[in-house]
């Protein structure tokens, strides 16, 4: 078991390597029909080899995998690459989004399909990299490897909103890239290292107990940069006009998964190496109050389908923000689980909205209405999703949120609870007026011939609606199993 | 332990409530068929574990959970009565609905919703965790948005959010109710909370989550504004079931297992006396048929409240007598009023009257019904307000008393309105038809009801007798 265990974390390096390569070698013409597949492939891949990784690791009572890529890591002070069931959960909710994407891609994408697919691999690879990484450093660049595949995507058509879209997310990236390369720079320059087993609250304050006001600044540097790949308020407004312009699986990925990894994860990774510090935490915790708040009340506005997924996904994020900040295990439990239950609905949504566009060739909801009729599948998906984002029993989106409102009572934040537990009414709010303007509510006459959609899109739905049900209903077994683990 | 009987009197309506709309595919006969067999299998069940209950050894099932979760179902006396209740009523207003709702679309999900309220109306009264009991409560309001929006006008639907909207919000006040009781004792689980003190703030938190789903003053306008939809769900949701949801939470948390603080005994009775004057007073003038019902709801959720928060054996009896007897008389009441409304095409009582002659059998229904509201005896609701007005007598409240005896008087005025306005004088609908004769049946079947319970009052009663001794 041992050795399966130990063979695993090379399955997220040399997948999509190996996809990437072989994307390139066959001649485009005959690999134009399968690209996607290859993509959905290596996604499904990726998911079984993390859920796999999870159990044996989980069973093995070890901490961590140490490996390297063509480098031995048994020598003293070698940089090595790991896993842990931190970036293993969440590798596999790459994984998963990813096969949601793919599925949607295989409908929706028609022109660069071998492209897609080989930007899809950069993205993976960048995603898996940052989550692998034991190094600010790397992680920095695992980082930006995301965020110019992410680029890429949205802009790949140039249509002029994707373009629009793409340049506002290059310009507020290049800030953050300014802001964290500042960052680390200043924090080498005080520990001499970027390693995580390096840094820490300790370390920065050194032998006098006193910290520099330079670290404080390095902080706060890295917190914004952070924030800003996480489309946390007030550096959101990127975030709704990127992924509402990129074609609908693009969207899928950025808003089910890269916000997560490029935002959140660095949080997780900023709160486990200084969590001892009260003010990180309590920024992060702020930021999180912020966003909620500002996606929320955005959300309520907008007219545009997906940009309504995009401002609710800036919500939600504040919710894993909280999680995190909480800054203890069940915290962090809450949050992952966050990132897990937001990742299935909010594919579920955005397949949604692909099933929309291809079948009405608008998004506006203004001019949808009870469309639950004629797209019944689509319809009952849309609603497991948006009961579970709106966190009511027994769907995912609920026990996540309760965990991490629980965490964050016993954290002794009692008013950001309260905080949080109201705010979640604004959710309820912009997806009981989506829902009115677009299934619910009276018939728009112009689309009596609209037929519900067939396919991949129609299967990922399906399938997506089980996860946000299933999850939620056997959540008492996943709690019953963390607890088997020990991590809760 | 049958420990199974609780479990399938949840699960069967809760998952055969999925299987409806395939059903609803091949054929509708057998759809209706499997709605009526699934509400009929969970009353079936509440009577079975009706023996145990009453022998003071519930049948139960127990999980322990992470976290001070736990999964718990327990067919005690109280969660036996009220599954009795409302899967009842439930049956009748299913039997009528096979009439209403046939000419209209989507009957798939109308009886998916209304089966899947009823399995979270049986996990709500049997479950012995707050979280759980925070689950159905909010499936209980998604099924209700659903319904209420069934129509799918822009105004239903509007109001369907409204409704939602409302409880939902409650809901969530009760919650970090919930959250902070748990940060005091570490657990979700009801049985081990029995007998903790609870702060006044948790008190008032809960509250909230209680008043909007009961819909009590202030918290009551969503009711009202409900009637948009079809009459068997206002009959099903806004009399019989759903409103008795939040007075149902009251005697199984605060009179059944917390210990709250003693200002409650007299702060609750004041909030119920408030919203049963002011309710009678707006069923007093208003003009829509299915507004005055339901303002009359609102004003006899407050004799159920006011019953339970006595605080005394004789309110406390009558408060659930009430239960009982108001979700007959009124689930039969809001039915009568679909007839009429169904087959007029308005609501509005002032183009209304003399229908008693072309509906003679619902005329009858109708009166009966409002007999049992109005408390006159020998009908089921005479005893339930009599207990409850004693009770606040017991309770040393003469002053709230009067109060309810004048909101008793109202009740009495408002509903003789009606009565009149629709079914006596010159007729208005010469050729009105009455109905189906299973909508019919099922008013007249609720009628009788209300009398026979009246008569054989001892039976429920020494059952609510019961639970306040296992209280």
């Amino acid at each position: 078991m041992s050795s399966i265990l130990n063979g695993i974390p090379y399955v997220f390096v040399a997948a999509p390597l190996f996809a990437f390569i072989l994307n390139n070698a066959v001649p485009r013409e005959r690999m134009r029909s399968h690209a996607v597949a290859l993509s959905g492939g290596v996604a499904a891949l990726q998911l079984a080899a993390a859920i796999l990784g999870f159990a044996l690791l989980a069973a093995s009572g070890r901490g961590e995998v140490r490996f390297g890529l063509f480098w031995s890591v048994d020598a003293a002070g070698a940089a090595y690459l790991r896993v842990n069931l931190v970036s293993l959960f969440l590798l596999l909710c790459v994984g998963f989004v990813a096969l949601a994407s793919a599925l949607t891609a295989a409908k929706t994408i028609d022109d660069h399909r071998c492209s897609f697919a080989n930007l899809f691999m950069a993205l993976l690879l960048g995603m898996n990299g940052m989550l692998l990484a034991t190094d600010l450093f790397t992680l920095y660049v695992f980082l930006e490897i995301t965020g110019t595949a992410s680029f890429v995507l949205i802009a790949m058509y140039k249509s002029s909103k994707g373009l629009e879209g793409a340049f506002k997310y290059l310009t507020m990236s290049a800030l953050a890239t300014i802001m964290m390369l500042t960052g680390l720079a200043l924090l080498f320059m005080h520990t001499g290292s970027l390693a995580f087993a390096d840094l820490g609250a300790a370390a920065l304050s050194g032998a006098s107990g006193e910290m520099d006001i330079l670290c404080y600044g390095a902080l706060a540097l890295l917190i914004s940069g952070f924030a800003i790949k996480a489309g946390a308020a007030p550096f959101h407004s990127w975030l709704p006009d990127a992924h509402q312009s990129a074609d609908t699986a693009v969207s899928i990925l950025l808003s089910g998964i890269v916000i997560k990894i490029a935002g959140a994860y660095g949080f997780i990774v900023l709160v486990e190496l200084f969590g001892d510090l009260y003010a990180v935490r309590l920024s992060v915790a702020a930021l999180g109050v912020a966003t909620i708040a500002f996606g929320a009340l955005l959300a309520l506005v907008q007219t545009h389908f997906k940009r309504i997924a995009a401002y609710s996904s800036v919500s939600q994020v504040g919710y894993i923000l909280f999680g995190i900040a909480a800054g203890s295990p069940l915290g962090l439990v809450g949050a992952l689980l966050h990132v897990f239950s937001h990742a299935a609905f909010k594919s579920t949504l955005f397949s949604g909205a692909a099933a929309l566009h291809e079948q009405l060739g608008t998004l506006d909801i203004e001019q949808m209405g009870g469309l639950q009729k004629n797209m019944p599948v689509t319809g009952f998906a849309s609603v497991t999703s948006f009961l579970s984002a709106a966190g009511v029993p027994p769907f995912a989106g609920f026990w996540s949120k309760l965990l991490i409102l629980i965490s964050l009572w016993q954290a002794g934040w009692i008013g950001l609870s309260a905080a949080a537990l109201g705010l979640s009414i604004l959710t309820g709010a912009y997806f009981l007026r989506l829902q009115k303007k677009v299934f619910f509510g009276p018939r728009n006459p112009r689309w009596d011939d609209v037929k519900e959609i067939g396919g991949t899109i129609r299967a990922s739905q399906i399938v997506l609606s089980a996860v946000n049900l299933g999850a939620g209903l056997c959540f008492p077994l996943v709690l019953l199993y963390l607890q088997s683990i020990g991590l809760i | 332990m049958n420990g199974w009987i609780p479990v399938l009197c949840v699960l069967v309506p809760l998952l055969g409530a999925c299987a409806l709309p395939f059903a609803g595919k091949r054929s509708p006969k057998i759809r209706n068929a499997l709605a009526l067999a699934l509400v009929a299998a969970a009353f079936a069940f509440s009577l079975a574990s009706l023996p145990a209950a009453l022998a003071g050894e519930p049948l139960a099932v127990r999980v322990k959970l992470p976290l001070g979760l736990s999964f718990g179902l327990v067919a005690d006396a109280l969660a036996v009565f009220m599954a009795l209740t409302s899967s009842l009523v439930a049956a009748v207003i299913v039997i009528y609905s096979f009439g209403y709702v046939r000419e209209y679309d989507n009957q798939n999900e109308y009886y998916m919703m209304v089966v899947l309220f009823i399995g979270a109306m049986m996990g709500l009264v049997h479950t012995t965790n707050l979280i759980f009991l925070y689950m159905f409560w909010e499936l209980s309001a998604v099924c209700c948005w659903r319904l209420i929006g069934f129509y799918r006008e822009e105004i239903a639907v509007a109001r369907a959010n409204k409704a939602y909207f409302v409880t939902v919000a409650g809901a969530l006040v009760m919650l970090a109710g919930f959250l902070g009781i748990y940060a005091q004792t570490g657990t979700f689980d009801l049985e081990a909370m029995k007998g903790f003190p609870l702060p006044a703030w948790a008190v008032v938190l809960i509250l909230f989550g209680i008043l909007s789903k009961s819909a009590t003053f202030p918290l009551h306008s969503w009711l009202p504004d409900a009637g948009v939809a079809p009459s068997p769900v206002t009959s099903l949701l806004h009399a019989a079931v759903l409103v008795k949801i939040g007075v149902f939470a009251y005697a199984r948390l605060f009179v059944g297992t917390f210990v709250i603080p003693e200002i409650f005994a007299l702060a609750v009775p004041v909030i119920a006396a408030l919203s049963a004057l002011l309710s009678a007073g707006l069923a007093l003038r208003a003009n829509d048929i299915k507004r005055v019902i339901a303002y009359s709801t609102v004003s006899q959720l407050a004799f159920i409240l006011l019953g339970i928060s006595s605080g005394t054996e004789e309110g406390f009896v009558g408060g659930l007598l009430y239960i009982l007897a108001h979700a007959v008389a009124k689930g039969g009441l809001f039915l009568c009023a679909g007839i009429v409304e169904h087959s007029v095409h308005t609501k509005d009582i002032t183009k209304m009257g003399g229908l008693a002659k072309r509906f003679p059998l619902t005329a009858i229904a109708f009166a009966l019904c409002a007999a049992s509201v109005m408390g006159i005896p020998p009908f089921s609701g005479f005893f339930a307000k009599y207990l409850v007005i004693d009770g606040m007598l017991a309770a040393g409240h003469p002053l709230l008393a009067a109060v309810f005896i004048i909101g008793a008087v109202m009740t009495v005025l408002y509903l003789a309105r009606l009565f009149a306005k629709v079914f006596l004088g010159p007729p208005a609908f010469p050729d009105a038809k009455e109905g189906t004769s299973g909508m019919v049946a099922s008013v007249v079947a609720l009628a009788a009801l209300a009398l026979l319970l009246g008569l054989a009052i001892n039976l429920p009663g020494s059952l609510a007798a019961l639970i306040w001794e296992a209280m």
